[in-house]
């Protein structure tokens, strides 16, 4: 009897419980309001979170996210590019002047502009932030950045208010180059790095006094682990097209969310108002439902400048000795991989069919340098197999996979990155599709800094990654196009080029970066594109259409398929409601 | 008592030792280092500066040994992920972790002795009903049940779905301060203390059932104890040994801090931060985690032991001798 009693009661308790959990996830909350007035309204809080803790505040000693991020909020630049039209635009600088040969460019300051602690911005701070970033003692990441001819600029400051800009030799980038060096006072930092340490400058764990800047925004405070909070900046200089002083907000608020699923459920409960990143491919249907609901908005992003790739470590030191190298390095094999995976099905499979199929690392995401005519490869089993037998690669065996004359398999161990769902699902995919042609693709996922470790030192045998390019302009990614870049991810930092076609590209990326008429960069840079299709060191599959989600209470977002997607204008947000 | 002491000095410096060395080891010897994370295509120059300003340019028993010399004085090294010293970002996660801990083993300890004693002592409705309930509850991973709270926290909005307080709290009074992470942190201590309650329900009812039965106990109610003094006056005492035993356990388990409870919940404790600096590989941080949960572990195993000696005096009779 007790036993009976007892198994019944734990029956009707397991059915009240369910029911009641089933009942509150359904009912969730009442929506956040009505959206409010479209013009924007001064004050206001603005809560945004990301997912990493800022190392250091100097954008010019650190490149990622994170601190991107906090300059945009915090430091302004000579000119900024953008993030919507990506036109060059005035910025610090009110307008410049450029000599016929692209040679010198003159920057006339905007007068009466002062840091945030109202010192006067002058053209000497432009000078030191420029010299610190052109310099590699310092720890800078922009000097790579900073060149034309393969030489550094030099500056000039003939008046507190010009700057004159001289480069050794034309530069198709031109001044776009700026868009990247952050201004930095130099009554603050000059001492710092004449001792030697501006590297370590603004670090995470300096002042928030100490860190004067002309942008929107002033660090009030930083608690590691948690937030940081950024106040208006009352001597930011920008006004709004109607004259209003700007930034709108009154405070933004950085909060630190490591687990995207627990940033999302933020979000969706009016925790937070933004994220830094696009939504995952699993999200775009539950976000659309609060978006019906008028909990939150999604925004259209566009295609993102970024495919899916998966390649193969194509460095002959490190691989001539793998017997599968003699036809790993043919073009045939890449072209017969990729003749293999139906990228229709790939967008459907991986990205939900939110996604389109691409066939370079230059996606129409890429307005101005996308090339709708280099060489395709439709999907196409047959082909593929014939292209495996021209070089020799047939299942002789009749065990499934292909192997040359040798006897050597085409079998190879594919890495990617752990814990993406999309890049499980584009490992999944590609994996089948490769073993209906022959070829074994073993897939391993690991973690993050094991994977960059692998990549380094070309200690894997194929690997399949999204690789994120900075820039829109193929002149500020050269590191990624040529031979000796360290960004040229299938053979980095080659002393010189491995193939001729290799050779090819670095002569043709130099030529484009040093020429300074747009339409003939972009006829040279459309034979690059032409020849990395044609030899395929990459496959390039399909490059995600991108959304991101914000509280309706949020005004001004103007998405950018560039990081960060909806807070590169946060002088211009504004909210409709207070917090 | 004193001797004892000192044993548990001596055995919690060599834990603590052993267990920070041991993640220093590990982590140096695991793939890739925290250059890593400067991103997938860094400058050479970059990763070679770093390296030499963490040491990772010296061979692993030489950067260990310099590591260790430094750490007697109390000097743990630089975190790479925070650019600061080591002990400056792990004093306020081990804070906030210890407030994690304190509310969490409040709300176990509470909750699974006074339900333990009820299901123990009784039969019926209810006695069974609380059963099945630590039944389902000590099965439950925390993972679970972590993101089944924040899940209803952001649906329901009763709570807040995760942080240890709102984004305007920095300009908050004290007080106010205070009265702000009491109402964060109920989320992540009920997803800490489910499990353990249900732990110490069911180690208290089968105590609390075994003791019942005693002939003393027997020999009370024939002598007309009331019923609610009989069970907590006189059985509940007795009861206390096994729930003891694993409290020590439970302290320290809590005060090292439960990585999935705040990583989930974005609580910026021990646990959160061990997990961070171990994906970023970022040494020194790691081995000042394992020194200070350690720490813990030894502070909490101690504080279970003293418990057991406070509540069985044969406990104190073998620690006195």
């Amino acid at each position: 009897m007790r036993f009976r009693a007892s198994r019944l009661t734990g029956v009707a308790f397991s059915l009240i419980a369910v029911s009641t959990l089933i009942w509150l996830v359904r009912s969730g909350r009442a929506p956040q309001g009505s959206p409010g007035p479209a013009e924007a309204q001064r004050g206001g809080q603005l809560v945004v979170s990301v997912r990493s803790e800022p190392r250091s505040f100097n954008r010019i000693a650190v490149g990622n996210q994170s601190t991107e991020l906090l300059s945009l909020l915090t430091q302004a630049r000579l000119v900024r590019v953008n993030k919507s039209t990506f036109e060059l635009e005035p910025w610090l600088a009110e307008r410049w002047d450029s000599s016929p040969d692209g040679l010198t460019h003159t920057l006339h300051l905007r007068k009466g502009i002062q840091w945030s602690d109202g010192v006067p911005f002058t053209s000497a701070d432009v000078a030191f932030t420029l010299k610190a970033a052109m310099d590699p003692k310092a720890g800078s990441v922009l000097t790579s950045v900073l060149v034309a001819g393969g030489k550094p600029i030099t500056v000039a400051t003939p008046t507190p208010d010009t700057v004159t800009l001289t480069f050794a030799a034309p530069s198709g980038q031109g001044l776009r180059m700026l868009d990247q060096a952050t201004i930095l006072p130099r009554h603050k930092l000059e001492a710092i790095y004449l001792k030697g340490e501006f590297a370590n400058a603004w670090g995470a764990a300096t002042p928030p006094a100490d860190m004067v800047g002309l942008g929107p925004f002033v660090l009030k405070e930083y608690t590691p682990g948690q937030r940081l909070v950024f106040d208006r900046n009352p001597r930011y200089w920008r006004k709004a097209p109607n004259g209003d002083g700007l930034p709108y907000l009154d405070r933004v608020v950085v909060e630190i969310v490591p687990d995207q699923n627990a940033e999302l459920l933020r979000l969706q409960s009016g925790a937070t108002d933004l994220t830094q990143d696009a939504l995952r491919p699993d999200d775009y249907v539950p976000v659309k439902r609060l978006e019906q609901q008028r909990t939150l908005t999604m925004e259209e992003i566009g295609v993102s400048t970024d495919a899916d790739s998966l390649w193969f470590c194509l460095k002959p030191e490190a691989r001539k000795k793998d017997p599968r190298w003699a036809f790993v390095q043919r073009r045939e094999f890449r072209q017969a991989l990729s003749h293999a995976v139906d990228r229709e099905e790939f967008a459907q499979t991986v990205f939900l069919g939110e996604a389109v199929p691409v066939w370079g690392p230059i996606t129409p995401g890429n307005k101005d340098w996308f090339s709708p005519n280099v060489p395709r490869y439709p999907y196409d089993e047959a082909k593929a197999r014939e292209l495996l037998k021209s070089i020799g690669l047939e299942d002789r065996n009749g065990n499934g996979v292909v192997e040359d004359a040798k006897g050597t398999e085409a079998r190879f161990t594919l890495v990617t990155q752990k814990g993406l769902t999309w890049y499980e699902r584009g490992t999944a995919v590609v994996r089948e599709a490769a073993a209906k042609i022959g070829i074994a693709l073993d897939v391993a996922p690991l973690e993050f800094g094991q994977m960059v470790q692998r990549l380094r030192a070309c200690d894997y045998d194929a690997i399949y990654m999204r690789v994120l390019v900075t820039d829109t302009d193929p002149a500020g990614n050269l590191d990624y196009w040529v031979s000796s870049g360290e960004g040229h991810f299938w053979n980095i930092a080659s002393k010189t080029p491995a193939t001729e076609w290799e050779a090819r590209i670095d002569a043709l990326m130099e030529e484009q970066a040093g020429t300074i008429d747009m339409d003939k960069r972009r006829a040279i840079f459309n034979q690059v594109q032409n020849i990395m299709a044609e030899n395929a060191p990459a496959i390039f599959f399909a490059a995600p259409r991108l959304y991101a989600a914000h509280s309706t209470r949020v005004r001004g977002v103007v998405p950018s398929v560039t990081r960060p997607h909806l807070m590169w204008n946060v002088d211009m947000l504004s909210v409709s409601a207070p917090r | 008592m004193r001797a004892f002491l000192v044993r548990r000095l001596a055995f919690a410096l060599v834990l603590v030792a052993c267990a920070s060395s041991a993640a220093f080891l590990l982590t140096r010897a695991a793939p890739g280092d925290l250059t890593t994370q400067l991103g997938a295509f860094p400058q050479p120059e970059e990763v070679a500066a770093t390296r030499a300003r963490f040491g990772l340019d010296r061979p692993v028993v030489e950067q260990w040994l310099a590591w260790g010399w430094r750490a007697l004085r109390f000097d743990l090294g630089e975190s790479f992920l925070y650019n600061r010293p080591v002990a400056r970002v792990l004093a306020p996660a081990a804070l906030n972790t210890a407030i994690l801990a304190v509310v969490a083993l409040f709300a176990a300890t509470t909750a699974g002795l006074a339900l333990g004693v009820v299901s123990g002592s009784r039969s019926g409705v209810a006695a069974a009903l609380i059963r099945v309930v630590s039944a389902v509850c000590v099965s439950l991973p925390p993972l679970v049940t972590s993101l089944v709270f924040v899940f209803l926290a952001a649906r329901t909005g009763w709570l807040p779905a995760g942080g240890m307080s709102s984004a305007g709290a920095g300009d908050l009074s004290w007080s106010a301060w205070l009265a702000d992470v009491a109402w964060h942190v109920p989320l992540p201590a009920l997803a800490l203390a489910l499990p353990i309650a249900a732990t110490f329900e069911r180690l208290q009812s089968q105590a609390m059932a075994q003791v019942v039965s005693e002939p003393f106990v027997q020999a009370a109610r024939a002598r007309g104890v009331p019923g609610a003094q009989l069970i907590w006056r006189h059985a509940w005492p007795v009861s206390l040994r096994p729930v003891c035993a694993v409290l020590g356990v439970a302290i320290g388990a809590l005060l090292s801090g439960s990585f999935v409870v705040e990583y989930v919940t974005t609580w910026p404790g021990l646990g959160r931060l061990m997990y961070e600096a171990l994906r970023a590989r970022d040494i020194y941080l790691v081995a000042g985690c394992a020194a200070m949960g350690s720490a813990f572990l030894a502070c909490g195993t101690l504080a279970g032991d003293l418990l057991l000696a406070a509540v069985d005096p044969r406990v104190r009779d073998e620690a006195g001798t």
